[in-house]
């Protein structure tokens, strides 16, 4: 867990801590403080925010912590699970759409897709069964592709 | 001379610990810890909180090794690219081979030790240094 306050202005070093936290997958506890299930490589990112947060003229402090309540804890995955399966359903829209695109563009598309989805992987802590359809969805674009043009 | 770092190794240390042994140091000597209340006094440490040669401004520690050293070398800027993904994975390069290189890294070091790592991944480097320098004179990859 991080608590953290960062100076309103200048707001690039503001803005550029806010992007790497959303991109690590943190849930947000309150204002300036995040949370991400502990294993020794997100402990290491938050301490590297951390100390961005410090030089960028910053309070910052990382703890580790347990959620007293059971209920809570499950609110907090349940929170996390659902704001990743949005993004999961992005993809699979986006893969199912992509079928009446011409070929190269479905190609390209694919690429993307493909990129995207290995980087919701990795801050996917709790897989919601949003995963699987995202992942169909993109593995049915590459199948009708293969099918469709010959190498 | 001796440096220290913190223990279980990942690309961004192993890198370090090979720019050090080829470019700075080729009698360096390695000490790992678990916290920065262990470190011998005699040791220079890197890629560790509070320290001067670690991640600073976005940077991570290879990269601050090159800058403070002035190791303007374009090959190893070119593998800075590389560390730089594998290790934080913020796009902020072009860098197809980082999810390749942190995969080899992270299953290596499940299966050796430290020590055992830098010695490993001490060649890997050596040829990713060669394979990135004959592409950078190409002007395309080497067969």
């Amino acid at each position: 867990m991080l608590a953290y306050r960062v100076p309103r202005k200048p707001s690039t070093p503001r803005i550029a801590i806010w992007r790497r936290l959303k991109r690590l997958g943190v849930a947000q506890v309150l204002d300036g403080l995040v949370a991400l299930p502990l294993d020794s490589r997100t402990r290491e990112s938050l301490e590297w925010i951390a100390d961005d947060v410090l030089a960028a003229g910053g309070e910052a402090t990382v703890w580790i912590a347990e959620v007293a309540s059971l209920s809570q804890e499950r609110a907090l995955a349940t929170r996390m699970a659902e704001a990743i399966a949005s993004e999961y359903m992005a993809i699979a829209t986006e893969a199912e759409a992509a079928a009446e695109l011409e070929a190269w563009l479905r190609r390209r598309t694919l690429a993307r897709l493909r990129r995207e989805l290995h980087r919701i992987r990795r801050r996917d802590f709790f897989p919601p069964a949003e995963r699987e359809r995202a992942e169909a969805a993109v593995a049915q674009l590459a199948a009708a592709l293969a099918e469709a043009v010959p190498r | 001379m001796k440096w220290a770092t913190r223990r279980h190794c990942h690309i961004d240390r192993a890198a370090c610990a090979w720019l050090i042994r080829r470019f700075l140091d080729p009698e360096a000597e390695f000490v790992f810890v678990d916290d920065p209340e262990e470190l011998p006094p005699d040791a220079t440490p890197f890629d560790m909180r509070g320290v001067e040669l670690s991640h600073r401004g976005g940077d991570c520690s290879f990269e601050t090794f090159l800058r403070r050293y002035e190791l303007d070398d374009p090959v190893l800027w070119d593998v800075a690219r590389i560390v730089h993904e594998a290790d934080l994975d913020d796009d902020r390069y072009d860098a197809p081979e980082a999810p390749g290189f942190d995969v080899a890294l992270r299953g290596l070091s499940m299966v050796v030790d430290d020590d055992r790592l830098l010695e490993l991944t001490g060649p890997l480097f050596d040829g990713l240094y060669e394979f990135r320098k004959r592409a950078l004179m190409l002007g395309r990859e080497p067969a």
